[in-house]
This record gives structure tokens, sequence and C-alpha cells, in this order.
């Protein structure tokens, strides 16, 4: 397998960035959002203030190239492209949906878990929440409590993941936060589907649990084993991809 | 809009050609001066560019010329203001942005504002899915009134002459149209310089023609014009034509302009590198152009049977032969008809043709006339509605799995950008892949790959990685991968679209070494010159009149079935504030789940028929939308009939019985998720995807405080919309492109499968993350950063008639509570 190949040869490959953005990281500029007040285009001098005239060309990794104008935010043009070309793959692919058993063809298998896991490891677990979380987005018009499970599978598969695999950076780490991130969504899947399958069915939460284990276990394993062996395969290729 | 910088253009005189090479002109308004820049990706081993000086005047129109991979991308770039050199002093506007201490990131600022950037692909630099709100992003951006966004759009698209399309979406408008888009985009900020990279590389000639024009008025209006090129018809009307070699720069004068300076052009620097190869006008087609040089013939002088390995190996037919031409057909297609969707004009009608064995043919045609929808036909990738096709003795009209698995021994096709299917870790892995899938010993593959790469004098790439080659390298690399599989019949879509003259001339050499060895070959092209080259015969499939303006060049033709949303803005629903109505249309459709009585089910009904009422939308429309849920709807409630045995007995067979309670809830059960669901399809409908996602930003302002990016995620979101049709579409090429090359995930061995599934994935990422490239430079040209004070052209404002929707929902809640506590 070539890909497997590959992912040998360039384990010490740091596949986070240093500087990894984080939602819950505390906002610098302090501009207002949304006011009616106009600017002209020459007196408009948002954040310009608050930085150094001048930046140190490579800081912290950064593009040698860069104009300085994005390094002042954490949320660079180049991290809201690539934010939103993942969130868009998540959703292209949350809409393929493949039945996996005979007999049970509400449950599919999609893979927009690959793509948060992906996220996860390449940009950590902030990128993993939000792909996670918008990439599954547009399900909230047509299938609400669908959606809520699926967000909350994708947060147990792919931040647990992104966080051992930030802790330990190898090949093996890849492998352990795979293991791990699979575990946690499968239990997360079954808790939440138990949950949930009285708002579709007249059942009680016991009869649920006789009824759909059997079907939801086995369901699940073979759906987190699939998203853990692409990865496993794809992501070496897909990180050299993202910091070529 | 004023141009302020605008001076004439006669104020460059020929005195000056001289002395605007170097520093510090004596010119009274430079726009760009480069002083002494180099430039490097890989921190000095190579040399982008190297200890380069440049001047610019205001008004003028400056081509840059060179091979692929000469740097003046890069250069453009750095003139933009979107990068920085390593070395050197930049000054851009008047703004001294890069000097030996580095980048001053607010002069940049300052200077970006005063600067477009317009790229190569038209695609990537869209980022709404309405054009109106596109020529926005920019002016928001700067924190412009509402007034003057307004009239900035509309002296945009007047300028581009795109004022019809103000309300269309620009994903589903052709890729010429959507280039004059972007440049419209970049117009409504007002900028006193345009700097544009390839922009016509990806369009057909009419697209070209249109793109030309908008600069020829730009340039009437003052206008500074930096246009990089590599087609000698686009320069024209330049006022100087600046050649990028090895990273230096040659200057020449126009020879093409009547009157022009062509007395002049002898004058350039000798510190600026090699001379230039252009004495007469003349040569300046084979000097500037060609860059041919490392030992290739130009195609139409070669033989390359003389020259060129012999591909086929022995058995085939001898080298240097003339190939015979046999009466035998290799594709013969009758009375063919083809439509994406049973709305659509169909794409192919009646369409007939044969082409003999071992024939060259070339398909021409305008855009949307369905060249590449008949390319797909022939490779068994999609089938006619009507009539039929054989290729190769195997019928396509409707093939069976094994036809298809017989006919891609025999059937190779190069898809348009066939470099976006590159997925292996090298070279000679990628070209391998469909050798491999032809089940072929490991001897013979790595001859075939050999073979396919010295065809293409590309042996030399055999270990490298397919993504760290040049788009020229990539191209030819793809193609070794297709004609390793040894077709009798390829099929190539516009293999020469955006190369330059040295990797096209490779591909025409490779074109005439297979047809002498006997393939039939059909070729899609734009270009006459192409079809007269290298072609028997031409056939020209009509175009039909009202597609004219239907497809993106450069795109497969396109089911006009994509998501197009007509809000309808006169209803009380569609004139809603985004926020109130997503805020109160989820509040309902979570208390759906609460119904649990007939009565309550009733009223739930009747307001979602009123709601229907108040947008204008039939509610039969809404729950036909529903239809593919149907399967669910029914094993939910075959599970609920079953399942409650509440009530009477109503039926009973053996264990299972059918009580009236059951049948109570499994419609009740049913009839709730429907509605639900008719809300949501109702949401969509009456709100544009710029709505919601501006409703989203707006929602999160309130969790600033807790640190969540309102605006960086609602542009995420709303960027993602706009790429969901691009990356589908890219998804579906990739798929039929690797298919063709055998790969398929439904058969084989497992690790067959995964292998197929890594042809796929990698390249869609690889794609996505090419995109993601382009789009952050396209949201750096329009002046977009984090957290900046943004305006809005679409102003959200929260009106009585909000409040009284917000009151119902109120009621209906309570009403429903009311009901529960009543039983």
């Amino acid at each position: 397998m070539s890909l497997s190949k590959h992912a040998d040869s360039a384990i010490t490959d740091d596949v986070t960035t240093a500087n990894s953005a984080a939602i819950d990281e505390a906002e610098q500029t302090g501009n207002p959002v949304r006011s009616g007040t106009a600017a002209r285009p020459g007196n408009h001098s948002t954040s310009a203030s608050n930085i150094s005239a001048k930046t140190p060309n490579s800081l912290n990794g950064r593009d040698p190239h860069g104009t300085g104008i994005s390094d002042t935010g954490r949320w660079s043009t180049k991290r809201i492209a690539i934010y939103a070309l993942f969130v868009a793959l998540s959703m292209v692919s949350s809409f393929i949906s493949v039945p996996l058993m005979p007999g049970v063809p509400w449950l599919k298998y999609d893979p927009s878990g690959i793509v948060c896991l992906l996220a996860g490891f390449a940009y950590g677990p902030s990128a993993a929440v939000i792909v996670s979380v918008l990439g599954f987005l547009p399900h909230l018009l047509t299938n609400q409590w669908g959606f809520l499970v699926a967000v909350l599978v994708a947060l147990a598969l792919s931040v647990p993941a992104s966080l051992v695999y930030r802790r330990i950076h190898t090949r093996k780490g890849a492998v352990i936060s795979l293991v791990l991130g699979g575990l946690c969504a499968l239990a997360m899947a079954i808790v939440t589907n138990l949950l949930i399958t009285p708002i579709y069915a007249h059942m009680s939460v016991g009869q649920v649990v006789a009824m759909i284990l059997p079907i939801l276990l086995p369901f699940n394993l073979i759906k987190f084993t699939i998203h853990g062996v692409v990865t496993f395969l794809i992501y070496k290729p897909v990180s050299k991809l993202l910091h070529d | 809009m004023s141009q302020t910088d605008s001076s004439p253009r006669s104020t460059t005189s020929g005195a000056e050609s001289k002395s605007d090479m170097q520093l510090g002109s004596l010119s009274p308004t430079p726009v760009v001066a480069l002083d002494h820049i180099s430039f490097s990706y890989d921190s000095g081993q190579h040399w982008v560019l190297d200890d380069l000086s440049l001047t610019i005047e205001a008004g003028q129109r400056i081509c840059l010329i060179g091979a692929n991979g000469s740097g003046k991308s890069t250069l453009a770039r750095i003139i933009a203001g979107l990068i920085t050199p390593d070395r050197g002093q930049v000054n851009l506007l008047g703004h001294p942005v890069f000097d030996e201490e580095g980048p001053r990131s607010d002069q940049y600022r300052m200077a970006r504002r005063g600067i477009g950037a317009v790229f190569q692909n038209p695609d990537d630099q869209i980022v709404t899915t309405v054009v109106e709100d596109d020529l926005a992003f920019g002016p928001e951006n700067l924190g412009l009134d509402h007034a003057t966004i307004g009239h900035r759009i509309v002296y945009g698209l007047d300028a581009v002459a795109m004022g019809e399309h103000r309300l269309d979406n620009p994903t589903r408008l052709s890729g010429g149209q959507q280039q004059r888009i972007a440049i419209a985009g970049m117009l409504a900020m007002s900028p006193q310089m345009l700097v544009l990279d390839e922009p016509t590389a990806m369009l057909d000639a009419d697209a070209q023609s249109e793109v030309m024009a908008v600069l020829d008025s730009l340039q009437g209006q003052g206008t500074t014009i930096v246009l990089v090129t590599h087609k000698p018809s686009e320069t024209l009307q330049a006022d100087r034509i600046v050649t990028v070699e090895h990273g230096r720069l040659t200057n020449i004068a126009n020879p093409y302009r009547p009157g022009g300076k062509a007395g002049k052009s002898q004058t350039h620097s000798p510190a600026y590198g090699p001379a230039a190869r252009h004495d007469a006008d003349g040569s300046l087609h084979a000097g500037a152009f060609a860059h041919a040089g490392d030992g290739l013939q130009p195609a139409s002088a070669s033989k390359p049977a003389d020259h060129s390995p012999d591909l086929a190996g022995k058995g085939h037919l001898q080298a240097g032969q003339s190939p015979a031409v046999g009466q035998e057909p290799a594709i013969q297609v009758s009375h063919v008809t083809m439509s994406y969707s049973r709305e659509d004009q169909p794409t192919l009608y009646d369409l007939s043709l044969r082409v003999a064995r071992g024939e060259t043919v070339a398909l021409m045609g305008p855009n949307g006339s369905g060249k590449s929808t008949l390319a797909r036909l022939l490779a068994a990738l999609a089938w006619p509605d009507q009539g039929s096709i054989s290729v190769e003795g195997i019928s396509l009209a409707k093939p069976s799995k094994q036809d298809r698995r017989n006919l891609r021994q025999h059937v190779g096709f190069v898809m348009q950008h066939p470099e976006r299917q590159l997925f292996a870790e090298t070279v000679a892995q990628d070209v391998a892949y469909g050798p491999r899938n032809q089940k072929l010993d490991p001897a013979e593959v790595n001859s075939r790959v050999t073979r396919a790469l010295a065809a293409l004098h590309i042996e030399d790439l055999a270990d490298r990685s397919p993504f760290s080659l040049s788009g020229g390298q990539q191209r030819l690399v793809a193609i070794a991968g297709v004609i390793a599989c040894r077709p009798s019949l390829l099929i190539l879509d516009e293999p020469t679209a955006g190369l330059d003259t040295m990797a096209s001339r490779r591909i025409y050499e490779l074109i005439e070494l297979l047809h002498l060895q006997g393939t039939t070959i059909v070729l899609i092209t734009h270009s006459a010159e192409e079809a007269r080259l290298l072609a028997d015969r031409t056939i020209c499939l009509p175009g039909h009149d009202q597609q004219a303006d239907g497809q993106g060049a450069g795109k497969p033709a396109e089911p006009a079935t994509a998501a197009a949303s007509t809000p309808q803005v006169s209803s009380y629903i569609g004139s809603m504030d985004p926020r109130v109505k997503t805020l109160g249309f989820l509040a309902l459709m979570f208390s759906f789940f609460a119904i649990s009585t007939p009565l309550q089910l009733g009223l739930s009904l009747v307001l979602v028929l009123g709601i229907c009422a108040a947008a204008r939308t039939s509610p039969v429309k809404l729950l036909v939308s529903t239809r593919v849920l149907v399967l669910l709807f029914v094993i939910m409630s075959a599970l609920n009939l079953f399942l409650d045995h509440s009530g009477h007995i109503l039926l009973a067979l053996g264990p299972l019985s059918i009580s009236s309670g059951g049948v109570q809830t499994a419609v009740i059960y049913a009839a709730r998720l429907m509605l639900a669901i008719m809300l949501g399809a109702l949401l969509m409908e009456t709100t544009t995807p710029t709505q919601l996602t501006d409703a989203f930003g707006s929602l999160l302002t309130p969790f600033k405080a807790l640190g969540l990016h309102g605006q960086e995620l609602a542009l995420v979101m709303s960027l993602a919309f706009r790429f969901l049709p691009t990356l589908g579409q890219e998804a579906r090429s990739i798929i039929d492109a690797q298919s063709a090359r055998g790969g398929s995930i439904e058969t084989g061995s497992p690790a067959a499968r995964l292998r197929a599934l890594g042809a796929i994935i990698v390249p869609v990422f690889a794609g996505a993350i090419r995109h993601a490239d382009n789009l952050s430079l396209a949201l750096d040209a329009r002046c977009y950063e984090q957290g900046i004070h943004r305006t809005h052209w679409r102003i959200m404002r929260v009106r009585p008639s909000d409040a009284v929707f917000v009151i119902i929902v109120a009621a209906y809640i309570l009403a429903l509570l009311g009901l529960k506590m009543a039983l």
C-alpha cells in the first residue's frame, strides 16, 4: 500500500502549526464588530495601531513572505480559507450515504468524520470543533435531532483524537488517537441514539436498548473502523499537501 | 469613481524607458518601485527572482511575459502587495511597504486598498453565491457606508457590462462572466492599479476577448494595469512588455502598437539578464514566447517517430510507417440525445458521427455544445438518453459492468485539467496506477511507466512527488498516466489549455507519435490552429444559442439543477429578518416533537399551512421535497404500528397485532416529523445562503465575550456554501478520471479498493487545498482581515412584522403545552 509507506517516511514532520487557532482564545483587537458609521477608504485604520510597525519576517514559523497583515489575529485569511474548504468537504461528504448493513437502511455510512479527523490532525482541536459543527449545519434545517447526534459524535471522534495526536506526534500516536477517538465516538453514538430513538419511535429507553443495541454496536464499530483506517492511510499525504 | 493618480499615458516617453528600470526613477508618480528585490521559496537555494528592479508609472499598461516557472506570477504577487520578497525594497502607491527591516504591515494595509488583484481561476475569487453580494464584499471590508457600496456595485457591474446579472449566482455563470465579476469585485474597491495574473488562461476565445475588452476600457480611464500573460495577442495594447527570464527582467517596448515605440525597443539595460531575443518585430513570437530552446523542435516540423521511443513496443504498428487509416470505425455514434435533467435543453441532440480506426479527429464547438459530454459518453462514464454508441466494437448504449471494464482496456481519457487527478507519492507510482489496475505483471508495469515517461521527456521526474512539480509538468505526468494504459482510442479534453508553448509542444509531439503508431485520437480543442496542426479532420458540434452563457469554461457540462435559490422577497416570510426567521423556525421545528395528540397535530398543521400561505408557497411542493425520506417514514410507522399496543386491537397476525393506539402513534410520529421537514424546506426556500450566514454571524455576536469569532465563522460558513458545488463537481471528474484508469472501489481485493479510495480522496483534498490557497489570496486582495470593522450591504432590521411572528410562535408553543396539560 503506497500510502502507508509514505506515512513511514515522514513520521517526524510537524503536522500541527505552532500557532493553532483556538476559538476560545480571547480576541486581541477589540474592534467593534458592527456599527453603522461610514469610514472612508483613506482614513480607515482598523487594527493597524496595535501591531508594531515592523513585524519580523519569520516569527513563529510564519510565512517568510507574509506581509505581516495577518499576524495580528489568529484567523489569517489562509486559515479562514482552509477551514472553509474543510467545512465544504465535510458538508459534501455528509450528504453521501451508503447503507452498511442490510435491513437497517436508516443507519448509513458517510465519510464526513474523516474530514473532521484530518482537520483535527492538521490544525488542532479547535479546527476539529469548527469542522464538526459547521460541516453538519445544513442538516439542522432538515433533521434537527439527527444534526445534534451527528455533531456530538463527530466531536467525540475528532476532538480527543486531535488532543492525543498533538501530544504524541508520531505514527504510533496517530494509531492511539484514532482508536481512542473511535471508542469515544462509539460510546457517544450509542448513548445519543438511545436517547433520540424514542423521539421517532414510541418506545421506552429500555426497549430501545434491547432492540437497537445489537444493531447500533456493530454498525458503529464498522463505521469508525473505516474512518480510522482511511484517515490513517491518507493523513500524511494530506498534511504534506497542507504544509508544502 | 475618481481614479486619483491617472496621469496620461503619454508621460511615459521613450527617453524614460531606460531610466525607469532603475531605482529612483525621475518620473513624478511611480505606482510601483521595486528595488533590487530577490525572492526564494527555499530560503535561498534557488532564487525565483534575482536582484530585480522595476518601476511602473501611473496609468501605464504593463505586460509581464515569460515561460511557466519564470517567476512572473511571483513578481505579480509582490506588485499586488500580497507577498513580500526576501531582499530589496518595495514601494507600492507611494507606501514604503518593504525594506531591509522587513515588511511594514501598516503600510502594506494602506497600499493594498488601492491595488486590485485578479487571478487565473475565476472560480476561486468569488466569495458569495449572489453577484451583488460578491461585489459588496470588498467595499464592506473597507468599511464603506451602505449608499457608497450601492454606487460601487453599480459602477463595477457597468464597467464589465454585467448589470443584468446582478442577482445571479456567480457559480452558474460562464468562465468569462465569472472573470468579469472578479474584475468588477476589484473595481468596486476603486483601485488605482489592477494586477492580473493570466486572467484569461482558463477561458475560451470568446471569453478571452470579453475580458480584454474590459481591460481596454479601464486603460482608457487611466487605471494602471499590470497583466501577466502567455498570449501574444494580449500584449497588443501594452505600453511596455517586460519579459521575466531566470528571475531577471528584459524590458521591451511594444513593437505591435501602431505608431508605437518599436524604434526604442532596443533600449534595455544590459544589467538585466540575458539580452532579449527580439531583434525585429516578427521574431517576438519565437523569442519572447516560445522559450523552446530546450532541444524541442516545433511540432509542425518534427518527425516524432525518428527520435522518440517506440511507445507501443514490438508487435504494434512499426514506427515510421504511415498509419493505416482503416475503414472499420473506432467510434460509431448514431442519433444520440443526452440531457442532464428532464427540464433541460438536451446537451447533445440527435448527434451522429463516425471516427475511423487510426484517425485523429479534432472536436470543436462553442462552450456548452456538449464536447465534454460526448467525451464522457465515449469513455462510458455516462450513458445517452437515446441513440446508440459503439466504441472499439463495444456497444455503449446501456453498457454492462463487464462492457465497461473491457472498454477501459481500450480507451484512454485525458480529462480537462488532468493534473487534478494526481495522487501518488511519486510520479512513477502515479503513472503505474492504470497498468496496475490492468493486473499486468510488475516488470510489464515498469516498462510501461518508463516508456510513457520517455514519450513525454519526463523520465527525470520519475521519483519526484507529483505535488512538488509545476503545473505544466503535472499535466505531462497525468497524460503519461493515461497513455501508460496503452489505449487504442485516446480522448483528450483540451489538453493544452493554460500551458505554455513548450509544454504544449510536448503534447503535440506525443499526439503525432501516437497517431503514427495507429492510435485513434479524439482531441477536444478551442484552438483552430491546434486542430489544423494535428487532426486529419475536424468535427464541429453545433452550439445552442440559448446556452451560450450556460457553462463555465474549463468545466464539464454542468447540470442546470445546481442549487439556485430564488427567494420570494415579496412574501411576508420572504421579507422577514433572517435572524428572527431562523430562530423562530428552529423553535417551531423542535417543539413539533412534543406533539402527541391529534388535537396538537391539528393545531400544528394549521400553523404550518398558515406559514406556507404567508410564504406564498404551495404546501404540496414542500411535501414533495420530503420524498427522499419516505422510506424512513414507512419504517418508522411500521415500527410504531407494531410497538404500541394501547387501545383496542384492530388486527392480529399471530404474535403481531395492530391496535388503534398503534395506528394513532404511527400517524402522529410520521406527521410531526414531516411537518418539521416541511418547515426546514420552507426556510431554505425563502432564505438565501448569504442571509443565513449573515444571520448566523449576527446571532453569534453576543458570544464574542466568550471568544467566539462570529464574523469569521460566518465567513467560513458562507465560503463553504460557495465552494460546495465546485468541490462536488471536481470530485465527480476525479472519480471519472480514476475509473477511466480502471480504479474501482466496488470491486477487487480490500487493498485494491483502499488504493482506489485513496486515488480519489487524496486528489479531492489536494483540490480543496489548492482552492484554499487561491481563495486566501483573493480574500487578501479584497482587504479582508480578522476583526476588522466591516459594514454590511445587506442590512438586517427587526421590524414590527417580525415581532408579530415571534408572538405567533410563542402563542403556538404555549397552546401546545396547554393542550398537553389538558390531557
